[in-house]
C-alpha cells in the first residue's frame, strides 16, 4: 500500500536516519495524510518497514495527539483552549462553533465534513482565539470570521483567511 | 570495589552496582515497583527514593550506581515521607480490590502499603477506570490495578525480544495492551504475569482459585524440553493450581516459556490411566496390579524359555527420570537378559553425542549456558531455537542484546519481525537455506576458513595432515556450486567465517534441523571440524552444543538406554566397563547386541523379536506411517506399555501399566548442558499409577531377579557408584574438558574414515516446480508427549495449521484460514493455512503435534552410522481446495 | 517606546523582507558561517559562545557554550545536533515567528553549532502542528543545500553537515530534550532519567546537543559581531543579549518583543505591548510561560532577566509573558493551566502522572463550587510531594500555577469554597474526564 505508492519517498525518509525506527513519525504522518487516520493495516505495514512489531507502532500512535486511530471528518477543527486563548475568548468561540456545527468536541458532523476537537496551546497565544483546521491556522477569530471560514471550507475546501508566515505585532506598513 | 555506607552499615560493592542492589545485599530492602534486577532500570515509579549525603534532592536508588565514600540513608523522615507520598499517589487510582485479586498475599503494593500504613486516603475524587477489554484466553489484565511500572513491557522487549505489549495512551490513561483491540498474540511465556508487581496481569488458568498462603509448593524441573527449567508447582488438595519460578532460580533464572508456564495441567488430565489394563478377548480391560504384573511376569518367563532373551526388546522415553531409565536398562539387561534397548534419544540426540564422543571424547557439552551468554560469536545451525529450546534461546538473546555478541544463523526460516521472537532477526549474518543444505553453508564456512588463512596456527602445527586433508577436501568444492546451493555469496560466507574465527569465544549451537535430518551426524562432526580449524575448540568457554529436544535425552544416553551404550555412557562392548558394571551388579551382562529403534521394529516385523517393553514411548504415534511401526508391534506376542495415557502404541498393548507423571514422583533429569537436577513430587499419584522404576522393580521381583530400591535416592546412589560424581551437583554444570587423547586420535586418523562423505557437496535434489518442501517441526506451544493434553496450551494452539509464505499463498490463491490439500505419492491431507513472513518461499511448515495426517506423507531414511531415523520432511504438492 | 536595536527580528522587521535565501544573504546572512568554517578552530567557536554569555532560550537557561563543552573530546563516533523547535509551552510563540519569517538565520546558527561540536548531522524537531513552518523550513533547507551551505563539503571546506526536518505529532513533553530524543528515535516521548546527559548519551546514545531555535539564531551575530558585543547587551554578566518576549493576554498589543534582557515587566507591558487592553488594572503576570509561577502587580518592576525573575520567585523560562487583568479568577487560571499539564503529563513517573490527575480534579471541584477547606491543605501537600521527585522538570512546572496562586490569591480559593459550603454541595464529586 504505502510502499507501493510512495516507495521513493519512504526510501528517502529512511535514508535520513541511521536507525530505521526513527522514521516512525514521518511514516505515520504519511499514513494519516493518505487515509485521514492511521489504520491497522498502515500500522502493520509501517511495523514491517521499520522492522518493529505492530504493538510498537501502536503504542507510539497512542502517545501523540495528532495521530488518529479512527476516521475523522474532512475538516478537523481544533480549538485551542489553553489559558492564553481562554483569556481572550476561546470558550465563547467554542460555544459558537458547537452551535454552528451542531456537535460537541470529539464529535463529527453526520455529513462527515467536520470534526471538532479542543487542543492545548498551538503557539498562537498573541493571536487568540484561534483554531487549526487540518494544516492551517486561523487566528484572531470572531464569530463572523468563523462563519466565513466554515462557508469557505464547505465551498472551496480552504479559506483565504488562514494565516500566512507569522509575525506579531505586524510591522507598520507591512502586510503578511 | 567501591566502599560506601547505607544506613550506617559499611558496604563494599563492585563498581557499577546500583544502590538498591547494594542495600539488598546488606539486608536493607528499599521499596520499589519498577526496578527489577533483570531489566535495565527505568526509575519511573519513584518509590525507591533515598537520601544521599551532599546531594540536594532525594535520588532513586534503582538508577544510582554506588560511589566511593557515598553515604546513603534509606530511613530518614524525609525518605519515609517520600515513600509514603509515592504510595499515596499510586493508591489514589488503585481500586483496592485486594479481596478479589489473585496477587493478594504476594503483592508488592499490598506489602508496602502495610509497611507505610498510610492513613485513610485523602483521594476523594473518582478513580480512573479502564473499560474492560478481553486480553487473551490465558492472560488476564486488570488495568485498574496497574501501577504503570512497565516491567511487563520491558521484560517482553529486553528479555524475550517479543515486543508484544504496548503501553497505549499517555498519562494516567496509559494501559497495557497488545495491538489495538486484538487479543494478545505472543509467545505466552508468562513473563509479564510473573514480573508484574501487583495484580494487573494474572494467569487465567488459576484465576480466583487460591490465595498464595493456601498453596503447597514443590520445586521441580519442567519436562517440555531439554533446557531443564526449574519450576515451582503450586498445588491445593492434590490439584495443580499454578506454576511459577523465581528470579535467580534454576538454569532458567526465573524465565519460562509457554509450555513451562501454562502447560502444567497435562498431569491431571481426565484421560490419565488410573488402573492397569490387560487384554482379554481382544479388549483392554481393567485389572489389578497383581493380575497385570503377574500376567506380564508369567508371559515373559514363558517367552524367554521358548525363544530366549534375544526375543525381547525395550524402548523407553527420554522424558523419564534418570532413575526410571537406569532401572529400565538394568531390568532389561538382568531380568530379561538383552541389550536390545533404545530410547527416544535415538531420534536425534544420539547424533550430537556420537559426534562429541568421536571428536572430543565427551558425551556432554564442554560449554554451559553461561558460556553462551559470554560468547563473542555464536553460530546457530538448524534451529529456530525459541521454538525448540526457548530458554537456551534466551541465553542467546541475552548474549546478543545485552553483551553484543555477534550472532550467525543458518536456518530455513528467514528474518521477519513478529510478536513471536525470531532468532534470525538478531543475527549479524543469517544464511537462509533450504533445510537439506545447512551442510553446504558449513562447508562454505570451512572453505573460507581454509582459504582465508583463518586456520589456527597451533592446530596447523599439531595436525598438519588433518588440516591438509580438510583443506584438500574443501578446495575440491567450487564456490559457484556452493553459492548456488546456498543462495548466498562467498563474500558473506567469508565474512561470517572471519567473525567466527576471530572471536575471542565462539560457541556453536546445533539444533533439531540438523540432528534430526539426513546427514545430521556427519554435519555435526563437520561443525566440530570448524571449531577445531578456527582454534575455537578446547578453549574455555568455546565448543559445540547440540540442543536436546526431550527433557532427559541426555540422561537417556548417560543411563545407557540406547543401543550402543551401557550406563556412563560406556560402549556396549567396552570390556573394562562391562567388567566394572558386572562387578557392581554382581551379575554378568548379556552378550547380545544392542538394537536401535528402527532395527527393533524391523525385528518385530520379521518375528525375531517377540516381546517388547515400551515405557512412555509411542512409536506408532511418532513415526510416519512409512515406518510401519503399527504392523511391527501388532506381530508381538507380548507388548507391555507403561504409560500415562492410552496412546496409539498403548492401544496395541497386551498390558498397559499406569505410570506416574513427573509431578508425582521424585528423581532427577539431566538437562541439555549436562546438569543433573532434582525432580520433586508435587502431587500424590493419580489413580493407581506408580513410578516407572517401581513398576519395573516389582516385575523384576516376580521374575526372580529382584532389582529393588527403597526410593529414588537409593537408585541415584547406585548410579553414582557406577558413574562417579553423578548426582545433584549444585547450581550449574561443571562441563567436561575435551579429552586430548581422543582429540589427537581424531586429528590423526579418526577424521578420515568418512571424510569423503562429509565433505562432498552433494548435488541437492533440484526442486520440482510447483513442489513444496513440507517440514514437520516442533512448535513453541507444543513439545514432548503431553502438551496436547494441557488445557492451557490447547487454548493457544489446538489444530494443525500449515504455515506458508505469503507470496506462495498468493500464487496458490489462498489466504489466512483457507484450506489446502497437501499431497504426494504417499498420501494427502487437508489443512487450514496461516501466512507467515518468516517461512521462506517453497517451504510449508506443519506442527508435529498435530501431524496425525501429515505423517502419511513422510518417508523414513536411516543414518548409516548412527541409525537415527530421519522423517521430518517430504516433497509435496499443495493445492487450493 | 524606547528604541532598542533588535538582533533576531531585525531582518524580518525590514519592509519587504521575505526570509528567502536571497534576502537573508543580502542582509549579511551566512557570512558568519564563512567566517568560522575551517578558519576558526571548533573549540574556539565554543569558547566564543561561552564568552558571549549566551544562555539557552528554551526554558532552562543553561549557558550554551558550556553545554557544548560537555561533549566528550576524544569520542570519534557520530555526534548530533537537535534543534528544539517543539515550541509548545503555553504563552510562547517566538520560535514560530523565527522559523516562518527568517528560517536561514536559525539554519546558519545550526551549521555553526554543528561545526563547533563536530556534528555531521542535525535534526530540527518541529512540533507537528507547525505545518506552515515545516514547509518554510523545507524550502529553506533546499535553498541552503543548493547554495552549498549545508550538505557535503560545505563551501569547499571538506566539512559535511546534513540537516533534516523531523516533525512531531502532538505532545508537549517532546519539548523536553530527552523526550525529544526518544521521539526522534521513533518511540513514545518519555523523558529519560539523567544522568547520563545528552552530551554523552543523546540521540542513538551518541553525544548530542539540543538547543532551542532562538538560542541557535543568536549564533551568527555572536560570530559576526563578537562575543564582547553580545555580552554588553542586556544585564551582564549573567543575562546577556536580547530576549524575545511573547506577550499575550489582556494587553493592547500582544506580540513578540525583542528587547535586551533586564527591562522591567512594566516597560515590556506598558511601553511595548501597549498596556492593558481595557481600563481594568493589571492583576497577574506569568513571566516565563505556563511553567512559571505567577507574579502579581507588585512584581511590575522586576527586571526580566534570569536572576531577577528567579529571585522574585518565578522563572524566565521560555519568554512567554501573559498578562491578566483585574476580574480574572486566579483559581480558574490555575485550573486552565493544570488541565494543560494533566493532559500533557507523559505518565512516566508516579508523582507527576497521579499528581496532575489528582490536582486537576480537586481544582475542578473547587472551581465548580464543590470544594472543601481541607482541599487547600491537600493541594499544597500534593504539590510538595511532586516537587523534586520526578524524572523531568515537568513535575516542578506543573505545580507552579497552583503553588503561586495559592500563595498570592488564597482568598479566592477560600471564597469559592465558602460559596460551596453555603450551598451544601461540598460532598459532590465529579468524574475525571479527559475531554
Ligand atoms: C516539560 C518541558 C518542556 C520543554 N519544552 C521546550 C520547548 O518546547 N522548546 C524548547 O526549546 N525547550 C523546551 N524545553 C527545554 C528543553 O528541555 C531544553 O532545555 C532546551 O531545548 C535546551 O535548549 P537551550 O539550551 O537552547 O534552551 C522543555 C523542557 C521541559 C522540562
Ligand atoms: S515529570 Fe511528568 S512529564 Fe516528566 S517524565 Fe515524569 S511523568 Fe513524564
Ligand atoms: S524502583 Fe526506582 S524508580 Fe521505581
Amino acid at each position: 500500500m504505502l510502499q507501493e505508492k510512495y516507495k521513493t519517498e519512504i526510501d528517502e525518509i529512511l535514508s535520513r536516519y541511521p536507525v530505521r525506527r526513527s522514521a516512525m513519525l514521518p511514516l505515520l504522518t504519511m499514513a494519516q495524510r493518505e487515509e485521514g487516520y492511521v489504520s491497522e493495516a498502515a500500522m502493520k505495514e509501517i511495523a514491517s518497514i521499520l522492522r518493529v512489531t505492530p504493538p510498537q507502532v501502536y503504542e507510539t500512535v497512542t502517545f501523540y495527539t495528532m495521530l488518529n486511530l479512527k476516521p475523522i471528518g474532512t475538516f478537523h477543527i481544533q480549538v485551542c483552549k489553553s489559558l492564553m486563548c481562554a483569556l481572550v475568548g476561546s470558550d465563547s468561540l467554542l460555544v459558537w462553533l458547537q452551535a454552528r456545527l451542531g456537535i460537541k468536541p470529539g464529535e463529527t458532523t453526520p455529513d462527515r465534513l467536520f470534526t471538532l476537537s479542543t487542543v492545548e496551546c498551538l503557539a498562537s497565544c498573541g493571536t487568540g482565539p484561534m483554531m487549526q483546521v487540518n494544516d492551517d491556522y486561523y487566528e484572531r477569530l470572531t464569530e463572523e470570521k468563523v462563519d466565513r471560514i466554515l462557508a469557505d471550507l464547505k465551498r472551496d475546501g480552504t479559506s483565504p483567511l488562514k494565516s500566512g508566515p507569522f509575525i506579531l505585532p505586524e510591522p507598520e506598513g507591512a502586510h503578511g | 570495589m567501591v566502599k560506601l555506607t547505607i544506613d550506617g552499615v559499611p558496604i563494599t560493592a563492585p563498581k557499577g552496582t546500583l544502590v538498591i542492589e547494594a542495600a539488598r545485599q546488606a539486608g536493607i530492602m528499599i521499596p520499589h515497583f519498577c526496578y527489577h534486577p533483570k531489566l535495565k532500570w527505568d526509575a519511573n515509579c519513584r518509590m525507591c527514593l533515598v537520601e544521599i549525603e551532599r546531594v540536594p534532592k532525594l535520588q532513586t536508588s534503582c538508577s544510582t550506581p554506588v560511589a566511593e565514600g557515598m553515604v546513603v540513608r534509606t530511613a530518614t523522615t524525609a525518605v519515609t515521607q517520600a515513600h509514603k507520598s509515592v504510595l499515596e499517589f499510586i493508591l489514589a487510582n488503585h481500586p483496592l480490590d485486594c479481596p478479589v485479586c489473585d496477587q493478594g498475599g504476594r503483592c508488592d503494593l499490598q506489602d508496602f502499603s502495610h509497611e507505610y500504613t498510610p492513613t485513610t486516603s485523602r483521594f476523594i475524587e473518582v478513580k480512573r477506570i479502564f473499560p474492560k477489554e478481553y486480553f487473551s484466553a490465558l492472560i488476564e489484565t486488570q488495568m485498574n490495578r496497574c501501577v504503570q511500572c512497565l516491567r511487563c513491557v520491558r521484560y517482553c522487549d529486553e528479555v524475550m525480544d517479543v515486543k508484544a505489549l504496548a503501553p497505549a495512551g499517555r498519562g494516567t490513561m496509559t494501559e497495557i495492551k497488545h495491538f489495538t483491540h486484538h487479543e494478545l498474540d505472543c509467545e505466552f511465556c508468562g513473563g509479564c504475569v510473573q514480573i508484574c508487581p501487583v495484580g494487573a496481569i494474572t494467569s487465567r488458568l488459576s484465576m480466583y482459585e487460591y490465595r498464595p498462603w493456601m498453596l503447597k509448593r514443590a520445586d521441580t524441573i519442567c519436562t517440555y524440553c531439554g533446557d531443564g527449567c526449574q519450576i515451582t508447582i503450586q498445588t491445593k488438595e492434590n490439584k495443580l493450581i499454578e506454576v511459577n519460578t523465581a528470579h535467580g532460580a534454576g538454569r532458567n533464572n526465573g524465565d519460562l516459556c509457554a509450555r513451562g508456564f501454562f502447560g502444567y495441567h497435562a498431569s491431571t488430565h481426565p484421560d490419565r490411566l488410573q488402573h492397569p489394563l490387560v487384554r482379554r478377548n481382544g479388549e483392554l480391560v481393567q485389572a489389578t496390579w497383581e493380575e497385570a504384573l503377574g500376567f506380564v511376569a508369567e508371559t515373559c518367563i514363558r517367552l524367554k524359555m521358548e525363544h530366549g532373551a534375544e526375543a525381547f526388546a525395550g524402548l523407553i522415553a527420554s522424558r523419564c527420570t534418570n532413575e526410571d531409565l537406569y532401572v529400565f536398562q538394568k531390568f532389561m539387561r538382568l531380568a530379561i537378559g538383552t541389550n536390545r534397548i533404545d530410547s527416544s534419544a535415538r531420534y536425534g540426540q544420539i547424533n550430537g553425542v556420537r559426534a562429541l564422543r568421536r571428536v572430543q571424547g565427551t558425551h556432554r557439552w564442554a560449554v554451559t549456558f553461561e558460556d553462551i551468554v559470554a560468547a563473542d560469536a555464536l553460530l546457530l545451525v538448524g534451529t529456530n531455537i525459541t521454538e525448540t529450546n526457548p530458554i537456551t534461546g534466551l541465553k542467546v538473546k541475552e548474549a546478543v542484546k545485552k553483551r553484543t555478541a555477534t550472532l550467525l544463523t543458518v536456518d530455513a526460516l528467514v528474518p521477519a519481525v513478529g510478536t513471536i521472537s525470531n532468532i534470525a532477526n538478531l543475527a549479524a549474518h543469517h544464511f537462509p537455506v533450504h533445510p537439506d543444505r545447512f551442510g553446504h553453508v558449513v562447508l562454505g564456512l570451512i572453505k573460507a576458513v581454509v582459504e582465508d588463512g583463518l586456520v589456527d596456527q597451533a592446530l596447523a602445527h599439531r595436525a598438519p595432515a588433518y588440516v591438509q586433508a580438510i583443506g584438500d577436501a574443501v578446495q575440491a568444492l567450487s564456490w559457484p556450486a556452493l553459492e548456488s546451493a546456498t543462495g548466498t555469496t562467498s563474500g558473506a560466507l567469508r565474512e561470517a567465517a572471519r567473525i567466527f574465527a576471530r572471536a575471542a569465544r565462539g560457541v556453536v549451537l546445533v539444533g533439531q534441523g540438523v540432528l534430526r535430518s539426513p546427514g545430521g551426524y556427519g554435519l555435526t562432526t563437520n561443525l566440530l571440524d570448524l571449531l577445531l580449524l578456527t582454534g575455537q575448540h578446547g578453549r574455555p568457554g568455546c565448543g559445540l552444543a547440540p540442543l536436546a529436544e526431550e527433557n532427559n535425552d541426555q540422561g537417556a544416553v548417560e543411563m545407557g538406554t540406547v543401543a550402543e551404550y551401557l550406563p556412563g555412557p560406556c560402549d556396549l562392548n567396552d570390556p573394562t566397563a562391562r567388567e566394572r558394571i558386572a562387578g557392581l551388579w554382581k551379575e554378568e551382562l548379556p552378550k547380545g547386541p544392542g538394537r536401535t529403534l528402527t532395527e527393533t521394529l524391523e525385528e518385530a516385523r520379521t518375528g525375531k523379536v517377540k516381546a517388547m517393553f515400551v515405557v512412555g514411548e509411542n512409536p506408532v504415534g511418532s513415526l510416519p506411517h512409512a515406518a510401519r511401526a503399527k504392523d511391527a508391534l501388532a506381530q508381538l506376542e507380548l507388548l507391555v506399555c507403561q504409560e500415562l495415557f492410552l496412546t496409539e502404541t498403548a492401544a496395541l498393548a497386551h498390558v498397559v501399566l499406569p505410570a506416574c507423571s513427573y509431578a508425582e514422583k521424585d528423581g532427577s533429569f539431566t538437562n541439555t548442558e549436562g546438569l543433573v537436577q532434582p525432580v520433586r513430587r508435587a502431587i500424590e499419584p493419580i489413580g493407581e499409577s506408580r513410578p516407572d522404576w517401581e513398576i519395573l522393580s516389582a516385575l523384576s521381583v516376580l521374575m526372580g531377579y529382584p532389582i529393588e530400591y527403597g526410593d529414588a535416592k537409593e537408585i541415584l546412589k547406585e548410579i553414582r557408584s557406577l558413574i562417579p560424581g553423578y548426582g545433584l551437583l549444585g547450581a550449574g554444570p561443571n562441563p567436561p574438558r575435551p579429552d586430548e587423547a581422543v582429540v589427537s586420535r581424531y586429528l590423526r586418523e579418526g577424521y578420515a574414515e568418512d571424510l569423503a562423505n562429509r565433505y562432498a557437496a552433494t548435488q541437492p535434489t533440484e526442486k520440482r516446480t510447483g513442489h513444496f518442501t513440507l517440514l514437520v517441526t516442533q512448535s513453541l506451544f507444543h513439545s514432548g508427549k503431553f502438551s496436547t493434553r494441557s488445557t492451557g496450551l490447547l487454548e493457544i494452539q489446538n489444530t494443525g495449521v500449515l504455515g506458508l509464505n505469503p507470496a506462495d499463498a498468493a500464487r496458490l490463491g489462498v489466504t489466512d484460514g483457507d484450506r489446502v490439500r497437501v499431497s504426494n505419492t504417499l498420501g494427502e491431507l487437508t489443512a487450514p493455512i496461516k501466512l507467515l513472513e518468516r517461512i521462506p518461499e517453497g517451504l510449508a511448515v506443519f506442527p508435529e503435534h498435530f501431524d496425525e495426517e501429515a505423517r502419511r506423507l513422510l518417508g523414513v531414511s536411516t543414518d548409516p552410522q548412527t541409525r537415527v531415523p530421519y522423517c521430518k520432511s517430504a516433497q509435496v504438492v499443495i493445492e487450493k481446495l | 517606546m524606547p528604541s532598542y536595536e533588535p538582533i533576531l527580528t531585525k531582518n524580518m522587521l525590514t519592509p519587504g523582507y521575505t526570509g528567502s535565501l536571497v534576502d537573508y544573504e543580502r542582509a549579511g546572512g551566512y557570512q558568519a558561517l564563512r567566517k568560522v568554517l575551517g578558519k576558526i578552530a571548533p573549540d574556539d567557536v565554543t569558547a566564543m559562545v561561552i564568552k558571549s554569555g549566551l544562555r539557552g532560550r528554551g526554558g532552562a537557561g543553561f549557558p550554551t557554550g558550556v553545554k557544548w563543552g560537555f561533549l566528550p573530546k576524544d569520542y570519534t563516533g557520530p555526534r548530533y545536533l537537535c534543534c528544539n523547535a517543539d515550541e509548545s509551552e503555553p504563552g510562547t510563540f517566538k520560535d514560530r515567528q523565527l522559523i516562518e519569517r527568517d528560517p536561514h538565520q536559525m539554519l546558519e546558527g545550526m551549521a555553526i553549532t554543528c561545526y563547533a561540536i563536530g556534528a555531521e548531522t542535525a535534526y530540527i524537531y518541529i512540533r507537528g502542528e507547525f505545518v506552515l513552518g515545516a514547509k518554510i523550513l523545507e524550502k529553506a533547507l533546499a535553498e541552503a543545500r543548493a547554495a552549498g551551505y549545508i550538505g557535503r563539503n560545505i563551501l569547499g571546506t571538506g566539512i559535511n553537515i546534513e540537516m533534516w526536518l523531523h516533525r512531531g505529532a502532538g505532545a508537549y513533553i517532546c519539548g523536553e530534550e530527552t523526550a525529544l530524543l526518544e521521539s526522534l528515535e521513533g518511540k513514545r516521548g518519555l523523558p529519560r532519567v539523567k544522568p547520563p546527559f545528552p552530551a554523552t548519551h543523546g540521540l542513538y546514545n551518541k553525544p548530542t546537543v539540543v538547543n532551542n531555535v532562538e538560542t541557535l539564531a543568536n549564533l551568527p551575530y555572536i560570530v559576526n559581531r563578537g562575543p564582547e558585543w553580545f555580552a554588553s547587551i542586556g544585564s551582564p554578566p549573567k543575562s546577556t543579549g536580547t530576549r524575545i518576549f511573547c506577550v499575550s493576554g489582556h494587553v493592547k498589543r500582544p506580540g513578540n518583543y525583542e528587547v535586551p534582557m533586564g527591562i522591567t515587566c512594566r516597560e515590556l507591558i506598558f511601553e511595548h505591548a501597549g498596556g492593558m487592553r481595557s481600563d481594568k488594572p493589571l492583576k497577574a503576570i506569568i513571566p516565563g510561560g505556563a511553567s512559571a509561577a505567577f507574579f502579581t502587580d507588585q512584581h511590575l518592576d522586576v527586571k526580566l532577566d534570569f536572576e531577577s525573575v528567579a529571585q522574585a520567585g518565578s522563572m524566565l523560562g521560555s519568554g512567554g509573558v501573559t498578562i491578566m487583568e483585574e476580574g480574572t479568577s486566579m483559581v480558574w487560571a490555575a485550573l486552565r493551566l493544570m488541565e494543560f499539564f494533566y493532559h500533557e503529563s507523559c505518565g512516566k513517573c508516579t508523582p507527576c502522572r497521579e499528581g496532575t490527575s489528582w490536582l486537576v480534579q480537586t481544582m475542578r471541584r473547587i472551581w465548580t463550587r464543590r470544594g472543601r477547606l481541607e482541599d487547600l491543605e491537600t493541594l499544597t501537600d500534593l504539590c510538595q510531594n511532586i516537587a523534586g521527585r520526578t524524572v523531568c522538570a515537568f513535575g516542578d512546572a506543573a505545580i507552579a500555577p497552583i503553588t503561586s496562586t495559592l500563595k498570592h490569591w488564597r482568598h479566592e480559593y477560600e471564597e469559592l469554597i465558602r460559596t460551596a459550603e453555603a450551598a451544601g454541595s461540598a460532598e459532590l464529586v465529579m468524574p475525571a474526564t479527559r475531554h
